[in-house]
Formats: structure tokens, sequence, C-alpha cells
């Protein structure tokens, strides 16, 4: 998008004043989104994002800023406004930049591009088609195509040059269920760092017949109890739990300043010792993998914790500073519109030696969240919260009766030391994860658990 | 982007009608951390979008990228887009509003005032932080941010609109440690006159947000009468409008299907859609170039109009309500600005006869413990106990639950002092007879 020579002048530009490192990153990315509603294909809709953000750092400081205009006369004018923070000596010079060569792990054979239109909206249709003949209680389907394609630079003082195109996919489904006084909805949405040949690997039958068979039994159940009680959290999405209670506050920008409850815990015990944890952006063709992070560092298979043992946490460069560590290759942003910061790409908790049946099996009265919908946390506190999208009681080691309406809530230290059992069914799922730098692509992941005792909200008073 | 190139090439094209938005933002953000500059960051930023109709079928582009090939991007974007559709979305371009109210919100005091100024009361405010309560272990932010946009809105018709504003806004979080007890506080101030910034008030109201929840402990299981703070009030009634758009109406996802003229709150309940109040949040036309009013949504209980954009408005038959609203592109609902009526007792007097109740002041995960479509929702919460009274001690990790619907219908009395939202709501506290809390 910008050429070395402007590159080298826009870089010493901002290192002018005694700023000790610089990048400029560039970013084109065009998003396409296709949506059938109710059998209807709505107009598509393109979009296309450009622009390029520069930062300086100086020891602990950092300056940011981006513009749409890629102009050498815009991008030196931008560089001279940040660099104005400072106000010593250049120290750094960039005399050349050499590109960075990496391996491309996340194959594309059939690009999102080149295959038309039509193509497409006969695959939504199809889902689209299945959910609203699956039930006459069906009454609104929404089947939604996400393409992205990622076209990054970026040049550093390093006299690095990096560049990677990174290409998405989602498909989306969701049928909203209605009778008199109750409204139900189903939900799938599996997407990966590929092309179309994603979506044509996809059953896309099954998944629609799985969510609306979900939002017209969901009509009939009760409300979920509510109380302390042991849950056993279904595989895939119920990642998200660890997400929100344990990933978050493993992230540099908590820990860094010691706002989170695992800082200065390295070589500790943070949680049970059944518990292996992993974040890894190195996944071929995984949602919330890359070649290189936002920084252009090269991704990682960070284990972060080892049968309860707290090994590591995810590092950005700058954080890294206030750490004294190296990045782990997770720095990340939306878009150039975002300074990076230490972000998750591909987290799971690891599988463990026993069966989905065994885990279900132990608990005598409880819940069974078999899929878990989004969450939050507060990071320094560690409190959370997360939805369940689909859940059913437990009696005498037995799936019951389904409920609908119940929330998990608790404090992620805490709740690590409660995950007592783990299956041997790991599987991940895909989500879209808002922090700082803004909302990225991250697969969430987990095997089947038990999680000993955790608080459960719900309408339908206590468990009996 | 020179529209008039834009205009030319789509009526080549054969689009029927057609509009360009160019947005433009410029925004400065500072946060300091331990007595020094942390991050400082500006942002120069500009999208356009477009739409047309071919063929009876609205299509749409937006770009970042703004070049000699532009204009002819757009158009044939939006040929692409309306050449797919099968949408029965009446298709419309606005010929205009007879009369638009504009003030100038423009404030430019917030540009006049130097950086060092700023940064000075972020330094200000780290400090009187610190020495507020040696309880006060770390300010985990302080910062500033300055945001000054303009919208022009130009259309095959000849219309032409145009609206410039800025605000500012001061964000500070505490950590709390006592013993090994940890809790956080933050407070976040929006305005658009430097002078109606105070800072003392607000480093009291940062440290007070922290420094009350310490101690905070499930409390008993129970349905409380339960007073809700305006915060919460401003997420929960916004999340009860959203059955008011009229697209989720009519395409059957909504509480609201056939409710209108019906009571679908408690009479203490008035709502107001008011655009045109003098506050940040003022805009005198929507997205589509419709001229923005003031009217009552909710009166007494009864639900009096649903929110429309031009596509939904012709299809119900009724007048646009001015709330179409551009998401990416596509012309959506967007509800803000909106005011609830306050009542005449204050908070202590609402709860002065409750024996034992509970003071809801936060609740978190909206988007995915509440389910837009029924109303029902289960939420982590934190909030006190009230007894004999009076607001007593600090409960925290509990959750709420029940019906949106129910809730609203069950409301006892709306409170006094009212006080506008960051999501652009004036709300008061509400009392509800009865609310599900799970704790211990």
């Amino acid at each position: 998008m910008i050429n070395k020579k402007v590159a080298l002048q826009v870089l010493n530009a901002a290192l002018a004043t005694g700023g000790d490192f610089a990048e400029i990153f560039l970013e084109e990315t065009k998003s396409d989104t296709l949506n059938v509603d109710s059998g209807k294909t709505q107009p598509p809709s393109s979009a296309l994002s450009y622009g390029a953000g520069i930062r300086i750092l100086n020891k602990l400081q950092s300056v940011y800023g981006y513009t749409n205009d890629l102009s050498l006369k815009s991008l030196l004018k931008l560089a001279n406004q940040l660099s104005a923070s400072f106000s010593g000596e250049q120290t750094v010079f960039v005399e050349k930049i050499d590109k960075v060569r990496f391996a491309k792990k996340h194959k594309v054979t059939t690009t999102l591009s080149s295959v038309e239109t039509k193509k497409k909206i006969d695959l939504l249709k199809k889902g689209d088609a299945v959910m609203r003949d699956y039930d006459a209680r069906i009454v609104r389907t929404i089947a939604v195509l996400i393409m992205n394609n990622r076209n990054i630079e970026i040049f550093n003082s390093d006299g690095k040059h990096f560049h990677d195109n990174q290409e998405r996919v989602r498909f989306v489904l969701q049928a909203i269920a209605m009778q008199p006084g109750a409204f139900e909805t189903g939900f799938t949405g599996p997407g990966a760092h590929a092309g179309f040949d994603f979506v044509e690997g996809l059953d896309i039958e099954a998944e629609a017949r799985e969510v609306a068979d979900l939002a017209v039994r969901k009509l009939s159940a009760k409300d979920c109890p509510s109380g302390v009680m042991p849950v056993v959290i279904g595989n895939g999405f119920g990642g998200v739990i660890f997400h929100e209670a344990c990933g978050h506050p493993l992230e540099a920008s908590a820990v860094s300043k010691g706002l989170s409850p695992f800082a200065g815990k390295l070589g500790q015990k943070v949680a049970h010792e059944s518990v292996t944890a992993i974040d890894d952006g190195t996944i071929p063709n995984a949602w919330g993998s890359n070649n290189i992070d936002d920084e252009g560092v090269a991704t990682q298979r960070n284990v972060l914790i080892k049968d309860g043992i707290l090994q590591n946490y995810l590092i950005d460069r700058f954080n890294g500073r206030r750490m004294n560590k190296e990045s782990t290759g997770a720095g990340r942003r939306e878009s150039y519109k975002y300074e990076t910061t230490s972000r998750m790409s591909n987290t799971y908790i690891a599988a463990g030696k026993h069966t989905r049946d065994e885990v279900i099996g132990s608990v005598k009265l409880g819940l069974y969240a078999k899929k878990l919908g989004g969450g939050s946390v507060n990071p320094t506190t560690g409190d959370f919260n997360f939805a369940a999208d689909e859940a059913y009681i437990i009696r005498d080691g037995k799936v019951c009766e389904l409920v609908k309406g119940a929330t998990l809530i608790g404090n992620g230290a805490e709740i690590l030391t409660k995950i007592d059992m783990i299956a041997n069914d790991l599987e991940r799922a895909q989500g879209m994860c808002g922090a700082a730098s803004g909302s990225i692509p991250t697969d969430v992941g987990q095997p089947t658990l038990r999680v000993s005792a955790i608080t459960v909200g719900g309408q339908g008073g206590k468990l009996k | 982007m020179k529209t008039s190139k834009f205009f030319e090439l789509a009526k080549l094209h054969g689009l029927d009608s057609c509009e360009v938005v160019i947005s433009k933002n410029t925004s400065i953000d500072m946060n300091v951390y331990q007595g020094e500059v942390e991050n400082y960051s500006v942002a120069d930023s500009r999208v356009i979008y477009a739409r047309g109709i071919f063929n009876g079928q609205m299509g749409f582009a937006v770009s970042e990228k703004d070049d000699k090939n532009t204009p002819e991007y757009l158009v044939k974007q939006i040929l692409n887009s309306a050449g797919n559709s099968e949408s029965d979305d009446i298709s419309i371009i606005f010929e205009g509003s007879q009369k638009y109210k504009k003030r100038n919100m423009f404030n430019k005091k917030i540009t006049e005032m130097s950086e060092e100024a700023k940064l000075n009361n972020l330094f200000l405010i780290e400090q009187k932080l610190r020495a507020f309560d040696p309880r006060i272990s770390d300010v985990g932010a302080a910062s500033y941010s300055e945001s000054e946009s303009q919208s022009e809105l130009y259309n095959s018709f000849g219309l032409k609109l145009k609206e410039k504003d800025n605000h500012f806004y001061y964000y500070a979080s505490v950590v709390i440690k006592d013993g090994e007890e940890v809790k956080t506080g933050y407070k976040v101030a929006l305005f658009n006159n430097p002078d109606q910034f105070n800072i003392d008030k607000f480093v009291k109201e940062v440290a007070e947000d922290g420094l009350s929840k310490l101690g905070g402990k499930p409390c008993l299981s129970g349905k409380y009468p339960t007073l809700i703070n305006q915060k919460v009030t401003a997420s929960l009634l916004a999340a009860y409008l959203s059955s008011a758009n009229a697209e989720r109406v009519q395409k059957k996802s909504s509480l609201f299907i056939d409710k209108l003229g019906q009571k679908v709150a408690s009479s203490k309940i008035t709502v107001l859609d008011a655009p045109l109040t003098k506050n940040i949040f003022y805009t005198y036309f929507d997205d589509e170039g419709v001229a923005k009013f003031n009217k009552p949504v909710i009166e007494k209980g009864v639900l009096k109009t649903y929110f429309h954009n031009l596509s939904t408005a012709a299809k119900a038959g009724v007048e646009p309500t001015a709330n179409g609203s551009n998401n990416g592109g596509k012309i959506g609902i967007r509800i803000s600005n909106i005011i609830l009526k306050p009542g005449r007792k204050s908070s202590e007097d609402l709860i002065a006869n409750i024996k034992l109740g509970f003071h809801l002041t936060e609740v978190q995960g909206m988007h995915s413990g509440l389910n837009p479509t029924s109303g029902d929702f289960s939420l982590q919460a934190s909030g006190f106990m009230i007894r004999d009274g009076k607001f007593a001690e600090p409960v925290n990790l509990v959750t709420i639950s029940g019906n949106l619907q129910k809730l609203f219908l069950d409301v006892q009395a709306v409170a006094n002092e009212n006080e506008l939202q960051l999501s652009s709501y004036t709300t008061s506290s509400i009392l509800v007879k009865k609310l599900t809390v799970s704790g211990d």
C-alpha cells in the first residue's frame, strides 16, 4: 500500500524526537455479507476498510494515530503530530527495511471472491428452507454468510516489513420460534480462517435442523432453577467459561499493571491439577489463527496452565516492556483504528481422561449446560457471567428435562479450582471477542467438564 | 469525493435515485498512568456510505478509500447489491422534510482548551484519587477523550444536510484492596462544555463507586422489592424498547406485536423519544434525511408508536418517525435520546417504607443473559440491601432474573432525580414490587 522509501521517511520522522520504536500498520479489508431473511435475499452489503496507523513507543509510553489518507504528505503529518509528544533527540535511525518471509499455514483452495454470489446465496437458502420447514412455530429464519479479506502490511523501526493476507468466512444460522407467551431462538455460527472450501465442507442441513429444533424445544422448556449447584459444561462453546474467567485476566494489559488476580503467580498452582489450558494461534485454518500477529510477531502455541500450574501470560510488545518479557505473538487489533494490545487467539482447556457419560454420570443433582451463549468478565476482580443457550437438569447421573434462561456467575480464580473432572471430547467453537483493541475473531474450546459448585441464576426457584 | 461525479455515474448506470453520506471524525485520546502520559492517540477518518435504487431494489456500498476510482467502485457495488436482492422492503430515497429544527451543537471551547490543560486535569485526577483513601491501591486509568464528527448527506433529489458536533469525556478507574479483597470502581463523565466538568466531584464518584463495594457478598436468595438505579434502568429500558423497533415487529420477532394502544408498562411509566433535546446526543435529521421530532413512545404505560425508518413506515402506512439508522450501509432503526419522565419522590423517600429490599446498581452480561425477543433475563448483578427504609450492606455476585415486560408492568414508582446516561437515555431510578435475586 506504500513503498519502502515512503515507509523509511515516515518511520524516521516518527523517531525524530527520541522514540525508541516506531511502526506503521496498513490495512485494506473487504467485508462482504450475504443475508437471507425468512427465505428472501436481502441486499448484499460490502464495505471497504482502508487506512494506516502509526505507533511510536518510548520506554513505557505509547502514542498512536490513524488516517485514511495514505499519501506521504498525510503520513508525515501524522508522524510529526505524534512525535511532538516527545522532546528528545533521535536515537534510533532506520536505514533499510527488509521483507520478512514466514510460512503461510492457512491454506485457501477456493478464494471467497472467486465463487459467484448466486452459489453462495443458494447455500444460505438451503439452510434457511430447512429451518423454516422444520416446524410451524418457526416465525423467522436468518442465514448469513460473512466474508472477510484482510490485507495487512507492517513496517517497523527494527527494519522489518511484513505482509499477510487473511481470509475468513463464517456461516451463521438463526431461527426464532414463537408460541403465545414465548419466543425462543436457536443459533449456530461456524467459521474459519479459510476460503470457500470451509463452507463447502459444512453439513448445512444438519446444522439448520439442529438450530430449528433447539428453538422449538425451548418453547416448552421450564425456567432454570437457581442456587449453587454442580454444573457439567458441554464441550465446544462451553470454553467461553475459560475465555472469560481466565483468558482475559491472563492478558498482559491487565497483568503488567498488577490489575489481574493472576499477576505475580507464574509457577504457582492456580487451578485444579486436572486443568491444562492452551492459547494456540497456529492451528491451521482455525478462526482465531494467524501467521503473524498485528505487530508482525509469529503466533505461538502458548501453554498458559499445565496440570494446574500457571506457565505463561498472553503478551504483546508494549505490555511486555513493563513485564520484561518478550511478546508471545498475542498483539491483535480489530483494524488500523485500534492500537494493538494482548489478546487471545484459539484458547482451550485440553482433553482429560474421562468420557462424557462418566462426567455427567458423576452428578446426582445439578445442571448440564450443554451449549453456552456469551458472557463477560471484570479482569481485575475476575467476576464473570455467562448464559446457557441449552441446559438440562441432571438427576442421578442422567440428563433430564430442558430448562431455559440459565446464567452462570462466579469468580475466575475460584472457578479454576473447582473444575475437577474433564472428559476426552475436546472441541472448539467460534466467537467474536470485544476488548480495548476492538472486536476480533477468537476460538474458545474445551471438553465436557464438571464444576463442583457454581451459582446458577434463573426464574425457576430452588432445584429439586 | 466529488459527489457530482458519483451522481453522474449512477444516472448513467440506470440507478433511479441515490444518496451519499460522507461522515468524518477526528479524535484525541490521552491516558495517564503513575504520573506519566502512557498513551496518546489521534485519529482522522472518513467513511463514505452510498445507496441507490435499481429495478425497485435498494443497493448499498461503503468505502473508507477515497480516490479517483471511488465513485465507480460505489456504483458497481450498489448495482451488485440491488441486483442480488429479493427484499420486499419498500425502497425509498427521501425527497426531504418540510422543516428541519437545526441547532448548532458545536462547542468551540473544547477545541480552544490546550492539550496541556487537559493533561494537567488527568494528572490531578490521578493524584487526588490516590490521596482519596489508603485502600485505593492503584488508579488503573485516568483518561481524556475528545471527538469531533461531521456528517453530510446528499441525494439525487437535491437534498443537502449537514451536521457537526463535538464532545469529550473523562474516564477513571480505581483498584481497591482491603486485605485479600479486590474491587474496582469507575466513572465516565461525558460533556460538550468544559465548564461543566468538576474534578473533585468526579474523583469522589470514581472512588466511592469502588469503596462502596467493599465487603460485598451474595445475599440470601429471594424475591425483594427493588429500587433499580438510573444506570441499570437505562439498560433495561433500552432492551425493552428494542421491541418497539418496527422492523422487528414486522418480521415477527418482537414482544410488541399488536401492542399499539395497549398497556406495555405500569401507568407510572411515560417515555419520550426526544432527539431534539439540547444535549450531546442532539441530532436534527436521521440517516435517511428525515427531520427529527420529539414524541411520546409510552404514555402512562400505553404504547403510542413504534420506531420507524422510511421503509417500515411505508409498509405500516404511517408517517416516518425519523429513526432511520445507517448500519454499515444498510438502513436499520436507531432508538436514542430517550427520556423516562421522572416521578415526584426522591429515591430515599421511595424506600422509606421498605423493611427488607434490594437496591440494584449494576448488571453485567446484558448481551448474553437477556433474550431481547422474549424479554426473559438472568443477569449477574450487584447492589446493596435495603433494611428498615435505609440503604445497607453491599451485595455482590448475585443474579437477577425475570421478564422485561413483567418488570415494567410491575413498576410502582419512578424517582424524581434524572440523569443523562452514556447510552443517551435520560432515566430516573424505578421501584419494582418484586425482583427475583439468586445468591446464597
